[in-house]
């Protein structure tokens, strides 16, 4: 009985509980009643049922051999493990999630680099006290005025003043 | 102060003035010809020096070693001098016109001057001030956007205990029902070796019944008429003595 049992692996709900975005959490909530709710049915079942007193019966039931018949295909049955579908399954599951999860993980970098570059042109902007128009246009371009489609000045449409 | 004003006739210009500040930042590359590279030197933030207005502080810096402090005065007063006497200028009446046009707009400018210049600079420091809030509130979201993004990654790294937990989920559910299964083999063979042990008694507890009642039934049918009558009359005497001594009894 001790062979088949795949050992429990202790689950740290509170750091799972951290890990979780705000979007995902009624998901969580909803797992982790669910595995109490397993745990607890599997605390309440002892692990094996109470032995049959097999001297008492064979002293009180009058059929002859009933009772050793009972006994010899007691002890000779085996009771079949239920046989395990979904762990295949979670594993699958598990890769593909590990796929996604790195494709993410690496367009969160790209972002990051991003970020960072727009950071960097920032801190290395000069101040705007000491900035001509030239050096505005150059360092913001979406301020650069277009005087090929707007040729009189403001330069703009009147309703962008 | 003449350049303020005319910062201040062009409005609703994005143009930031003749500026500078005395220490420079960062160097702003300007020569896009190829000839130089060098950094260009930060834009003055006033005009030059001059005195009285109009006459640049170079012309008495260039007469000083010469003719000390008062020499540009005086060159001015000889050329002054030179050109009333000679009739190079000649008064008439625009002079006095020139003269009191003159007094009223150095009047007007010595009078309003600070103030309009103060406006003028207000008006920049507005948009510069708005430029750089505009800056500063972009690179704090960027901060914040790397910061979400890192804990975002670092949320990724937790997937495995979801998967942990569905597999214990499923371990548990198996052992479970394992369990279930073999209480049940017991119980049933318990069951049915209880259910023999109840018919048994069941069949003994029938029979006992069944043979009381026989036994009863013969014996009230062997009793024949003649012992009936006998064992009455036993009865009545026996109730006769009975009923003396505990007459007797009750009397003494």
């Amino acid at each position: 009985m001790a062979g088949r049992r795949a050992a429990l692996k202790a689950i740290d709900w509170a750091a799972f509980a951290e890990r979780v975005p705000p979007n995902q959490r009624t998901m969580f909530n909803n797992l982790k009643t669910r595995s109490d709710a397993i745990a607890a049915k599997l605390t309440s079942l002892p692990e094996k049922p109470p032995a049959i007193d097999w001297s008492y019966y064979r002293s009180v039931v009058a059929k002859a051999g009933m009772v050793d018949e009972f006994e010899k295909k007691f002890g000779a049955l085996k009771v079949p493990e239920p046989v395990d579908t979904q762990t295949t399954v979670i594993n699958g599951q598990e890769e593909e999630a590990n796929k996604t999860a790195s494709a993410y993980v690496e367009a969160s970098k790209a972002r990051i680099a991003q970020y960072e570059k727009e950071l960097e042109k920032f801190k290395n902007m000069i101040p705007f006290d000491q900035m001509t128009i030239e050096d505005l246009n150059d360092t913001f371009p979406e301020t650069k005025l277009d005087k090929e489609k707007h040729p009189y000045w403001p330069h703009k449409p009147i309703a962008d003043l | 102060m003449l350049s303020r004003l005319v910062f201040v006739s062009a409005s609703a210009l994005k143009s930031s003035g003749p500026i500078g500040a005395g220490v420079v930042h960062a160097s702003r590359c300007l020569h896009t010809s190829s000839q130089s590279l060098a950094p260009v030197p930060p834009l003055p933030e006033k005009g030059g020096k001059v005195r009285h207005g109009f006459i640049p502080e170079e012309l008495f810096q260039l007469l000083y070693p010469k003719t000390g402090v008062t020499g540009p005065y005086m060159l001015g007063a000889g050329l002054l001098l030179y050109m009333l006497s000679k009739e190079i200028y000649v008064i008439n009446h625009e002079t006095f016109a020139a003269a009191s046009i003159g007094a009223v707009i150095i009047y007007g400018v010595k009078k309003f001057g600070p103030s309009v210049a103060a406006f003028a600079d207000k008006l920049n420091e507005e948009k510069v001030s708005k430029a750089q809030e505009v800056k500063d509130v972009a690179m704090s979201s960027l901060a914040q956007a790397i910061e979400d993004e890192k804990k975002e990654q670092w949320r990724v790294e937790g997937r495995a205990m979801l998967f942990d937990a569905k597999r214990n989920n499923v371990a548990m559910l198996l052992e479970t029902n394992y369990r279930e299964r073999l209480h049940m083999v017991t119980n049933e063979v318990k069951r049915r070796l209880d259910y023999q042990i109840a018919l048994q008694d069941l069949n003994r507890r029938l029979e006992q019944e069944h043979m009381i009642n026989w036994v009863e039934k013969s014996v009230i049918s062997s009793i024949t008429p003649q012992q009936e009558k006998e064992s009455i009359a036993k009865c009545i005497t026996d109730l006769k003595a009975l009923a003396k001594t505990t007459q007797a009894k009750a009397t003494a």
